[in-house]
């Protein structure tokens, strides 16, 4: 396929008026030139479409289960079709804002959102995912108390923790296991990876009392619409994973990271931030705004290095939380909160240990009577993807809206086999 | 102007009602969720009147250099949405996503294979966690080395993704002026190219759009010395088929899979990174590694060396889908891109020459830097708000930083001899106008909004709707 509009008769216009006889010409100083590509020969649409599709047939479609940083969330159908407008989809970066006014006021409702969910003062624009989030947060206290050691609670999405370690080791901050007066923050998930509800407030007090800040991770922000919100416990940073906004699984990426702060850290929060303006007219419109934060103005003084972030995909969440609503997000979080506890029941009545400390919402950890492997194996023959294996025959089970109560029987008819 | 927020209560539902309250102790239980209710037809003509003010690839021209912005086929949106993909969760194991993981075997194949590098992570979200990721292999391979080299060398007319980059790692950024060609000022590099430094960041073409032309010597130098050579591959959209970086000296680089292999840029990501390495530098990449072993492909963990996790999972795999259908429609053609997006490029600079200060008159590659100085200060803002009224979108401007009142053009292979000669006629009117009528350009644009005050929103911050009863 080829997506140039040239004929030969541009070229040949085109290359006179350069003042080049060849296309080769052209580019002769581009060195070392290649001997020969070995890529396979250009496909048409319908041969592509074709090949690709085969791909996507190889992986296995199936109920899911399963949790861990990635929910099954109902996707209502209006978010495909806003978010494709090519207006949206093919702008970038709105560094001119009269021509970017939609995208620029999509994100101000983002981050309003944001606000309004957890309970905090400022949110940016986003990040890339949960986990470097969480990494960016962690940069951010180190800058803001000038210290380096950072304190993770029990709980924390060990993929989440890995990535944290990875910027940690990079970044020379250090993971530390006490809270003191090199302590840069406190990190604690709520729910954490096994689904307990925590309640941060010996956690944060414990920081104040040396100054450091409390960073509160997030991975099913649905659980926003029915739980306190760590603004309220009095977080100074949440972060998260937004994926479950609306965003497809899409094995695993791109997802949606988000960082919001107490007043006092506005100006060194990381990334693009959205603030509202008028125009010379003196209407209301909308700007990137406090730049000089960022690496494109401050180079090595910058608050992080990020650029492209995932705006898209906080259009998506936007237009998510819009069409839901307050009425339907709560339904969202009920529906997934009693799917998870009915699924709990029958699999304690069916000889699973009940193992999670705290009260959960819509992610619990069980000990299962058989292997796990076998159990997992059990239920793919079902079509269900029952839970994530995570050691010593425990698996973490997820519910959503979208699971239904038959899906539920299947599940329980399918693990007392 | 009216907000999302300012609409009035409706019923909504995509989800059955659940009226049944959650079994909390209520110290853990939200009291107040300040969201209304609007109706989905609302929502529609809400997001819809947005989207008409804004500039897309789609709608506009859209020149902005630095950022490849060039047409993205439809296709690749449709086969990214495929349920086999869109639907796969992350945590689903290996035997069940072999379609996925060949997905992301495949592209780095090909990327390896155009760039000559010998391995590539797609972990990266963007290019500048890909820069990230280089610095802290960089760091990594030194530290086991027991080689103590606290110094990045970046030129001064580089991203400033790359000293912020230098910066986090807490690396010292040694920033090298450009020559009168726009090079990398190759006496001023010998002056600091030592043992004590550990990378040498070059972007290629660089961000004047030029070839380097020392880059062979700086190459040889760095070796010598010891440093790895990094290439920031944002401007790889010059060099698909016709040289391979691996082949110019580069011991890792990264691509910008929003860029040079046409996914979409989405207002602003998801971006896609992937980043290439030579094989000594292989073992360091992020785990999981993705293997073909006996025609099936498998996760690999062990990998000692490893610098660890970038991403949750496996990467932006969405982009990664794209990306990879976007390479398999140009196949082996795809030296035709980099020719066109260069042929693009210098028919437009040749254009504007006679009417711009041109800082480094030389052949350009596939994107090119020309000054408004001699139309006075502030003459490019200006400029670039006018070219909105004409309906196309601006070039990226003041930058890089050191070319005064600088328009940076970039106009990608996609577009038409007839756009460039629109756009280079619409430049010439403004500068007519700017001698004519300065009133009217200096108050640019009159078809959007008005020139909005960036001034005011960073001094009155107003970040966020406030609920009215709080």
């Amino acid at each position: 396929m080829n997506f140039i509009p040239h004929t030969k008769e541009d070229i040949s216009k085109m290359l006179s008026v350069v003042g080049c006889s060849t296309l080769d010409e052209l580019v002769s100083e581009f060195k070392p030139r290649l001997s020969e590509l070995k890529i396979d020969m250009p496909l048409s649409e319908m041969e592509l479409v074709s090949y690709i599709t085969n791909l996507s047939e190889k992986n296995s479609q199936m109920k899911y289960f399963a949790g861990g940083g990635s929910y099954d969330h109902y996707i209502p159908s209006v978010i495909n079709h806003l978010v494709s407008r090519g207006e949206f989809l093919t702008s970038y970066t709105p560094y001119q804002p009269e021509a970017s006014q939609g995208v620029l006021q999509i994100l101000y409702e983002f981050q309003s959102f944001i606000c309004l969910l957890t309970g905090m003062d400022v949110s940016n624009a986003s990040l890339y995912d949960g986990a470097s989030a969480l990494a960016e947060a962690a940069l951010l206290s180190s800058a803001y108390t000038k210290r380096k050691d950072v304190f993770v609670d029990d709980g924390l999405n060990p993929a989440y923790l890995k990535v944290l370690q990875t910027y940690c080791d990079g970044t020379e901050l250090t993971i530390t296991n006490t809270i003191d007066e090199n302590t840069a923050c406190v990190i604690s998930q709520t729910p954490d990876f096994y689904g307990n509800i925590k309640n941060p407030q010996g956690l944060i007090e414990k920081a104040h009392q040396y100054n450091a800040l409390f960073i509160n991770c997030i991975s099913d922000p649905t659980s926003l619409a029915i739980l306190k919100t760590p603004g309220e416990f009095g977080a100074d940073v949440v972060v998260g994973e937004g994926q479950a906004f609306g965003i497809p699984k899409s094995f695993g990426g791109p997802y949606l990271g988000f960082i919001a702060v107490k007043q006092f850290l506005t100006k060194k929060l990381p990334g693009r931030i959205v603030g509202m303006t008028t125009d010379d007219q003196g209407n209301e419109g909308f700007v990137l705004t406090l730049q000089a934060r960022e690496q494109f103005i401050r180079r090595e003084r910058a608050t992080s290095n990020i650029t492209t972030n995932q705006t898209l995909l906080a259009l998506t969440a936007t237009i998510y939380l819009a069409l839901l609503g307050k009425s339907g997000l709560q339904n969202v979080a009920r529906a997934s909160y009693h799917r998870a506890h009915l699924l709990h029941e029958k699999l304690r009545k069916n000889g699973f240990g009940a193992i999670n400390t705290n009260p959960f919402y819509n992610e619990f950890i069980v000990k299962s009577p058989k292997l796990s492997e076998k159990i997992i194996a059990d239920l793919m023959e079902c079509n269900i993807f029952g839970g994530i294996d995570v050691g010593d025959n425990k698996l973490l089970v997820c519910c959503t809206e979208k699971n239904s109560l038959q899906d539920i029987d299947s599940y329980i008819s399918a693990v007392s086999k | 102007m009216k907000l999302i927020f300012d609409y009035t209560q409706s019923n909504t539902k995509h989800t059955p009602s659940q009226e049944k309250d959650v079994d909390l102790p209520e110290d853990l239980k939200r009291r107040s969720l300040p969201l209304c209710d609007v109706n989905e037809i609302q929502i529609i003509r809400h997001y819809t009147e947005l989207s008409r003010k804004n500039y897309g690839i789609d709608t506009n021209f859209y020149p902005l250099g630095s950022c490849t912005m060039k047409y993205n086929p439809r296709v690749n949106e449709d086969l990214a949405k495929l349920p086999g993909f869109s639907d796969l969760h992350p945590h689903m194991p290996a035997s069940h996503v072999q379609g996925a993981l060949q997905v992301i075997w495949e592209l780095e194949e090909n990327l390896k294979e155009i760039t000559g590098m010998d391995a590539f992570s797609l972990q990266p979200s963007a290019g500048s966690q890909c820069e990230l990721l280089g610095v802290m292999i960089a760091k990594k391979y030194f530290a086991e080395k027991n080689e103590s080299r606290t110094k990045i060398i970046i030129p001064d007319s580089a991203h400033g993704t790359n000293p912020a980059t230098a910066a986090m790692c807490k690396f010292q950024t040694v920033t090298i002026p450009t020559d009168d060609r726009g090079n990398m000022d190759i006496d001023e590099f010998k002056k600091v190219i030592g043992k004590d430094v550990a990378v040498v960041m070059i972007t290629n073409p660089n961000t004047l759009g030029l070839y380097e032309e020392n880059l062979s010597e700086i190459k040889d130098l760095a070796k010598e010395n010891g440093a790895l050579m990094y290439c920031d591959g944002a401007n790889m959209n010059a060099l698909l088929g016709i040289s391979k970086p691996a082949d110019q000296g580069f011991d890792m680089m990264h691509l910008n899979l929003h860029k040079t292999f046409s996914t979409p840029h989405g207002g602003g990501g998801p971006g896609g990174g992937a980043l290439g390495v030579r094989s000594f530098l292989e073992d360091y990449l992020p785990v999981p590694r993705i293997k073909k072993e006996n025609e099936q492909f498998v996760f690999d963990y062990n990998k000692e060396k490893s610098v660890g996790k970038l991403h949750s999972f496996y990467g932006n795999f969405g982009i990664i889908v794209r990306a990879l259908s976007y390479l398999k429609s140009w196949g082996s053609d795809i030296q035709k891109v980099s020719q066109i997006a260069v042929l693009n490029a210098n028919y437009l600079f040749s254009l504007l020459k006679e009417d711009f200060d041109v800082p480094y008159d030389r052949r350009c590659a596939h994107e090119f830097v020309i000054s408004a100085k001699n139309f006075g200060e502030k003459s490019t803002i200006n400029i670039a708000k006018r070219i909105i009224d004409y309906g196309f979108h601006a070039p990226t401007i003041y930058f890089p930083l050191i070319v005064k009142e600088a328009l940076m053009i970039e106009p990608t292979e996609t577009e038409s001899k007839d756009t460039l000669d629109e756009f280079a006629k619409v430049l010439k009117t403004i500068i007519k106008e700017l001698r004519e009528d300065p009133e009217l350009i200096k108050n640019a644009p009159h078809t959007t909004p008005g020139r909005l005050d960036e001034v005011k929103a960073a001094r009155q911050l107003n970040l966020r709707w406030m609920p009215k009863e709080s």
